[in-house]
């Protein structure tokens, strides 16, 4: 697995795309996410009635322990960046033949399909790393003294923030290998998760149906839910254990279809 | 032990048959040409035997065993076009190429060198010629000096000069006593280089054997093709239509052809037409080539 990376990171070190995008995330998730909970603590600051009701409501979004749910949240506004890097680095494959060399150099299909998840396991580990950092600063920076919080407690949502990643790239990937065409792929992998996912939530929410929150990328967005939506209009019922199972169950899924359809069809551009 | 089987292959694209039943054995130390027009199978056959297509039924041995992707790290292929990163240099695509073979970088030097493009190694891909980029792919295929290699019309794109240097480097690793297995279209490049040919038509293994026995197999012994020309073709064309001997007369692009029996002397030909008035500026006796023998199998140009 070390040497496959090592193979990809032959590929990739020299990419400008990707470090551009890699980039823009490393950077605007955390200079967002800061200046975000700078400006929020000062208008709080002002202890006019207003703010202190809404504190009260959000219930401190950028403070221990509330603070890993936040940053896991903006964390996930901005994954969409990696997703579509990951998506570009499968797809130019396809359109430089390189994945048919690879296979005719000495790889088996396994290998190649090995190689793309060693540079997602990187890319979840980076982002959650950064979730994680943006987080504890973030935290440190503004929760006052007088808190009685602890440092880690609420730091379950950096977990999901990595489930949630692990979900989004794995679609990304299945996106990339069914579809092959960089612009169709990433057209594709935003409109279901921009557009689909959300509509068939709204559908699958009706009447007060749990099934929404079961729908692909569901499980992983409601497990961390918008920090700023005040907890009485929450509708979900259905357990946190629920819906990690349920993504667990889609990122195999979707893991096996991949692995399968990428062995088992001709490899053409 | 042969070096490649292909056992009963064939490959559907849904109602179109790419290949039929394809079956030869490739003997080691050969220079095994698959010949074909274009559309006929070839990259299909090698894509399958390089596992980037999958047969519909049928399969094949490397060295006697089903293929692998083991295997294939010891096998130098090049396949259709050169595939690389286009934003990566040369020697950086090659390392990746060896890093996936399980080779070490400290080969790519040796092989640039041997496709004279070391000078240009640092270049981007994409900067490359069409003749380069073919070169660095036939580089890519010596990595680790590999005793079998696969090349898919190696001399495309390439100039005249690179074409006789490409076919030089090829004869010269078969001296070695590599063994090649190299698909192509153009009908002189197989006559000069391999040593073997199957020849494939619309998916369909017409024959296969030495380059000798596919020539005289379609040798009839008792005829030969003589080309004569004069200043007066029309002239000459009515004096050796007379001639006993001669069964058939076509004026072609400035000079006449013709099948005699195998019996004449083609000195006996200039006799005849000088004691006529005609005096001739050219006169060779032709050697059959492949293209005869080629056109002969695959039938006429609407059948290919």
């Amino acid at each position: 697995m070390i040497q496959l990376l090592r193979i990809e990171w032959l590929k990739i070190r020299s990419y400008k795309t990707f470090w551009i995008l890699l980039g823009a995330f490393v950077l605007l998730f955390p200079v967002t996410y800061y200046f975000s909970a700078s400006k929020y603590m000062e208008t709080i600051n002002t202890r006019t009635q207003e703010s202190t009701m809404i504190n009260s409501i959000l219930g401190a979004p950028f403070v221990f322990p509330k603070v890993w749910h936040s940053a896991a949240w903006f964390g996930g506004l901005f994954f969409l960046l990696l997703g579509m890097l990951f998506i570009l680095l499968i797809t130019n494959e396809v359109q430089y033949r390189t994945h048919r060399q690879n296979i005719i150099d000495g790889w088996s299909r396994t290998d190649f399909i090995l190689a793309k998840s060693s540079v997602m396991v990187c890319f979840i580990l980076i982002s959650t790393l950064l979730v994680f950092l943006s987080g504890l600063i973030v935290g440190l920076v503004f929760t006052p003294s007088s808190s009685s919080a602890s440092l880690f407690e609420g730091i379950k949502y950096v977990w999901y923030f990595a489930l949630m990643a692990t979900e989004y790239l794995v679609l990304a990937f299945l996106v990339a290998i069914l579809i092959k065409r960089t612009g169709l792929a990433i057209i594709i992998y935003f409109t279901t998760v921009c557009i689909i996912d959300n509509l068939l939530w709204i559908l699958l929410t009706l009447k007060d149906s749990q099934l929404g929150y079961f729908v692909l990328l569901e499980p992983t967005d409601s497990l961390v839910p918008n920090p700023f939506k005040p907890s009485m209009l929450e509708r979900r019922k259905a357990s946190d254990t629920s819906l990690l199972l349920t993504a667990l169950a889609y990122i195999g899924a979707f893991g096996y279809i991949i692995l399968s359809s990428f062995r088992r069809s001709d490899l053409k551009t | 032990m042969s070096i490649l089987s292909v056992i009963s292959i064939s490959k559907n694209y849904g109602p179109i048959k790419a290949l039929h039943d394809v079956s030869f054995e490739v003997p080691k130390g050969s220079v095994f040409g698959i010949l074909g027009p274009n559309g006929s199978g070839k990259t299909t056959l090698l894509g399958i035997i390089t596992d980037v297509l999958k047969a519909s039924s049928g399969n094949y041995l490397w060295l006697g065993k089903p293929g692998s992707h083991e295997q294939r790290k010891q096998i130098g292929t090049l396949l259709e076009t050169p595939n690389f990163y286009p934003y990566l240099s040369g020697t950086d695509n090659l390392a990746v190429a060896a890093a996936i073979k399980g080779r070490g970088a400290n080969d790519t030097d040796r092989v640039l060198e041997m496709v004279n493009l070391f000078q240009r190694r640092k270049s981007r891909f994409n900067t490359y010629s069409l003749g380069m980029k073919q070169r660095l792919a036939i580089a890519s295929t010596l990595l680790g000096d590999p005793d079998i290699l696969v090349f898919d019309e190696p001399t495309n794109g390439l100039d005249p000069a690179g074409i006789a240097e490409i076919r030089q480097l090829i004869k010269e690793l078969n001296r070695q006593g590599k063994t090649i297995i190299m698909a192509s279209h153009i009908l002189d490049e197989v006559e000069k280089v391999c040593t073997h040919v199957a020849i494939i038509q619309k998916g369909v293994l017409k024959t296969v054997g030495t380059v000798e026995q596919v020539l005289s197999s379609t040798h009839d012994e008792n005829l030969q093709v003589i080309n004569i020309a004069s200043n007066d073709l029309t002239k000459l064309g009515a004096i050796v239509r007379e001639m006993p001997g001669i069964s058939a007369v076509q004026i072609t692009d400035g000079a006449i052809e013709l099948t005699t029996d195998s019996t004449i002397d083609p000195a006996e030909i200039n006799r005849y037409c000088f004691e006529k008035g005609v005096v001739l500026n050219s006169l060779s006796l032709k050697r059959k080539s492949l293209e005869t023998s080629f056109l002969e199998i695959t039938g006429k140009k609407s059948d290919r």
